[in-house]
């Protein structure tokens, strides 16, 4: 036993290869260091810039303000009636310390409205309370947006690509493992598949179409609940005719085996959402949606760059399945699935963490070009892209040209080198 | 080569299918009127002197309605609950027809429902007859409004109110004793509703069948008849408007395309000659720092900082095209219309640039690994003549299938580029057709841009059979 575990460690894995060749990538260590750094602004954007103090004291009482305020956005606590609907900055407190930026994104300071840059003359109390990014048109902190949009985008990453991630994976291996051979099934099954799927949709969506509907108007976890219920019962539907598989097999014709061209059907697939001009595409998405909501945007973008994902995966899957150590495990006889999930997708997920890692990229790039034209997310939220949208209306402030529009660039490139050095740490080749 | 590219052009027909049924299923939910949007918003909506008035606005709708072909079902058939009548679809106004399906979706009954749905616009009708004068204002108004309120509305408490709001306050006055009956009427109907409720009717499937007279056959047979229809908004044929758009669009994406061609090769190809050099790894950096620019970011501090006299530098036109008047000679009139190209075909360029360089540069660098090179080499070729003889072919090829996937995101960044310097192509009349949801208009545009993209991958293909001889499609 402990010799085996001893040969396991001293045979360096994909991963440990890919993680070394990684780490002499100057620049993709960097900007992954960089890209923590920004992460932990997006997390504790609250923390830095808020119109609430950390600690307030007021007519004897303590108070928590910015802690208090997480907590009723969470819908865990509520304000006291002393509390709800101030305005912060005209209480009368005994002892406080504000925030680091004392501005809300939304806080409209009056006294510094339409432009005020920030090498202007501020109309501010001190230093302290100074706009050192300047304010927008209705003297709202640029700082602070710039604070706060950091959150946005990493919420756009990190949602749209799982909603990508979930997809590709599925079509990816589907097609990139079976192939158009592999997959095998009795002709019945077959017709039976397609029979189960529009009652596997009736039952699924179309009957519980309001339930969906009215959870979606509550929030956006209790959908995501009767979704996946619905997901369930879908499957269950479809599953039937697939466990009968078996027991179809005596019959004489219906029973006969023929295989699926599940990649031909995929690529297929792939090839037509691709050749729709995606941002055409989500703006007539998100133009039919009733009431903008950044999720759903994040949503609609994961949907429509699944592809990339999935033509990554099959194609790594389809290199892979040929390779020796597949045959060798075929040859032990292992089974399919033990092959697929323990040895062929390891050594092609790696691989796509680079598209992934580009698909982060290209969905903030997609989320700030939709706000900055101000299609699906809702006026109040504040996002680079629609910061950097007030600028084209007014040339002289430069401040919101350029800050909100070196924020994207300095993200989308982070992401575009993490992706560089994936690439050429799985390919050291290319490097030469 | 011949059979692979009608293979290819017959994949076209499924795509364009796919993508026509997309777009239309997508107008199909939309927010918004479309009938009403045609009529251009001007009906007015309650104030009208009796019910003869309110037919004459209900005419003209149906009469749009019907030009437009909102009359026929959506599809060739429905797949819903045996609950749901397969007339359904006669009840134009689509806020109401929903609220009606949930009202089936709630009870199942279509008959009974049926039943209420006249009575509450009999009600309504009955209401702008009557006589009115000041004793009944204040009833006449809520008895309205609740009757307008109702046809969209599906909750039971609301409806139940209102309709007790209804009753007593069409008890009040003699006028309205005629309105208080049928206000009885609708009250009756309503109760049958949920008497008679058979909601289980929802779980069984049903499939209806409505043959070829539907909006989706109509809409798609004129199409292919290159009828695109009329513009909601201006009521011009879309096919005009698009005549005017799509030359931009292609000189735009043509010029750059052709551009960042003709600049990327040599700056790929010497990168890689230079391969190491302080020159070389400057210029790999400024290529990758291009690459990730964000286009609109460009374009607004293009716009900011070179346009207006504000910080100096008043050098280009801010928006449009340029205006090209009788009196200015050819020279001049090519000057305008360059001038007001230079920052767009500028912000299409660059990234497309900076992306196709680093390509070929991989390009190169792997052709120069080969053996027949290094033949070429040692049998004392010059250096020019071993890259641009013998590596360059073969270094096209990644930069040529690059053509594909270039061709939308140029035509997709055009789009953004359009509407920042307000150029008149494609991108702008989609961006201003979406904002007022003149969805004819959206269709072709989305349609054509689908097609543009097809082709662009089928010529990338031909080309890459073209450059290297070692690919055969004919198989």
């Amino acid at each position: 036993m402990a010799k085996e575990k001893n040969k396991v460690e001293k045979a360096e894995t994909l991963n440990a290869i890919v993680r070394r060749q990684f780490n002499r990538n100057r620049p993709a260590v960097w900007s992954l260091r960089l890209l923590m750094f920004i992460f932990l602004i997006g997390i504790s954007a609250d923390f830095i810039a808020n119109e609430k103090p950390y600690y307030a004291e007021i007519k004897g009482q303590t108070y928590f303000p910015v802690l208090r305020g997480i907590g009723v956005d969470w819908g865990l606590t509520t304000w006291p009636t002393e509390l709800s609907n101030v305005d912060w900055r005209d209480l009368q407190y005994d002892k406080v310390v504000w925030a680091l930026v004392p501005y809300s994104p939304t806080t409209m300071d009056s006294k510094n409205r339409d432009y005020v840059g920030p090498f202007d003359q501020q109309n501010v109390a001190s230093a302290r309370w100074k706009h050192y990014l300047g304010t927008d048109n209705l003297g709202r902190d640029v700082l602070s947006g710039m604070i706060h949009g950091t959150t946005v985008a990493m919420m756009v990453g990190v949602v749209s690509m799982s909603v990508a991630l979930l997809l590709g994976l599925f079509f990816g291996s589907l097609a990139g493992y079976y192939g158009d051979s592999r997959l095998k099934m009795t002709r019945l099954t077959i017709v039976l598949n397609v029979v189960a799927l529009p009652f596997a949709m009736f039952y699924a969506f179309s009957v519980r179409s309001y339930t969906l509907t009215d959870a979606m108007a509550v929030s956006i976890w209790r959908f995501t609940g009767h979704f996946i219920l619905s997901l369930g019962i879908f499957a269950g539907i479809m599953a039937i005719p697939n466990l009968l598989d078996r027991f179809f097999k005596k019959i004489p014709y219906l029973g006969g085996e023929v295989s699926l061209p599940i990649d031909i059907l995929v690529s297929r697939l792939i090839e037509i959402l691709e050749s729709i001009p995606s941002l055409l595409l989500l703006l007539s998405i998100v133009a039919i949606i009733e009431k903008p909501s950044l999720m759903i945007v994040m949503v609609i973008i994961g949907l429509t760059r699944w592809t990339g994902i999935a033509r990554y995966l099959r194609g790594e899957l389809l290199r892979v399945r040929s390779l020796e150590y597949v045959e060798a495990a075929q040859a032990l006889g292992y089974p399919e699935w033990r092959i697929i999930l323990r040895h062929t997708l390891p050594n092609s997920l790696t691989s796509v963490l680079i598209s992934v890692s580009f698909g982060i990229a290209s969905a903030i790039l997609t989320e700030s070009s939709l706000s900055f034209l101000g299609i699906g997310v809702p006026p109040e939220q504040v996002t680079w892209g629609s910061m950097l949208s007030l600028a084209r209306g007014e040339t002289h402030a430069w401040w919101v040209a350029i800050f909100p529009g070196f924020a994207i660039f300095i993200t989308v490139t982070i992401f575009n080198l993490i992706g560089d050095g994936l690439t050429e740490a799985l390919d050291p080749r290319l490097k030469q | 080569m011949f059979s692979y590219i009608l293979k290819r052009v017959l994949i076209f027909i499924p795509t364009m299918l796919i993508i026509s049924i997309l777009t239309f299923a997508l107008s199909k939910m939309s927010p918004g009127d479309s009938v009403r949007i045609a009529l251009g918003n001007q009906e007015a909506q309650g104030e009208t002197n009796g019910s003869s008035d309110r037919m004459a606005g209900e005419k003209a709708y149906l009469d749009m309605a019907q030009q437009l072909g909102f009359d026929l079902p959506s599809f060739y058939f429905l797949f819903s609950n045996a609950a749901t009548p397969d007339t359904l679809y006669k009840i134009i106004k689509k806020p109401e027809r929903d609220n009606l399906e949930r009202l089936i979706g709630q009870y199942g009954d279509w008959p009974e429902i049926e039943q209420y749905y006249h009575a509450v616009k009999a009600v309504d009708l009955h209401l702008l007859d009557v006589k009115k004068d000041s004793t009944i204002f204040d009833q006449d108004k809520l008895i309205r409004d609740d009757a307008g309120k109702l046809l969209l509305e599906y909750k039971d408490v609301t409806i139940q109110d209102m309709l007790t709001e209804m009753d007593k306050a069409s008890a009040t006055s003699p006028l309205l004793a005629g309105v208080h009956q049928d206000i009885q009427h609708l009250q009756a109907s309503y109760t049958a509703i949920k008497q008679k409720a058979t909601p289980s009717k929802n779980m069984i499937p049903s499939l209806k069948w409505y043959g070829l007279n539907n909006q989706y056959h109509r809409w798609l047979s004129h199409f292919l008849h290159l009828d695109f229809g009329i513009s909601y908004i201006d009521k011009r044929p879309i096919w005009s408007k698009i005549k005017e758009a799509l030359p931009w669009t292609l000189m735009l994406n043509l010029i750059s395309i052709l551009l960042s061609y003709l600049i990327a090769i040599p700056i790929g190809i010497s990168s890689a000659r230079n391969k190491g050099s302080i020159g070389e790894q400057a210029t790999t950096v400024f290529l990758f720092i291009l690459y990730s620019l964000p286009v609109f970011w460009v374009a607004t501090l293009l716009i900011t900082f070179v346009t207006t006299p504000e910080y100096g530098m008043d050098w280009f036109p801010t928006f449009g095209v340029g205006e090209i008047t009788d009196q200015m000679s050819w020279s001049e009139a090519l000057m305008e219309r360059v001038s007001h190209f230079i920052l767009p075909v500028f912000c299409i360029t660059y990234g497309s640039l900076a992306y196709l360089s680093r390509q070929m540069r991989g390009g190169v660098l792997s052709v120069f690994r080969q053996d027949y090179i290094r033949t070429a080499r040692a049998k004392g070729l010059s250096e020019g003549k071993v890259v641009w003889k013998h590596a360059l072919r073969n270094s096209l090829i990644p930069i040529i299938t690059i053509f594909a996937s270039l061709l939308p995101a140029a035509i997709s960044g055009a789009f953004i580029i359009e509407i920042i310097f307000s150029l008149p192509g494609m991108g702008k009349v989609a961006y201003l057709s979406l904002q007022s949801r003149d969805y004819p208009m959206v269709f072709t545009v989305m349609m054509f841009s689908a097609f543009l993209t097809l082709v662009g991958t089928l010529i990338s293909d031909i080309l890459y059979a073209v450059v290297d001889p070692r690919i055969s499609f004919d198989k």
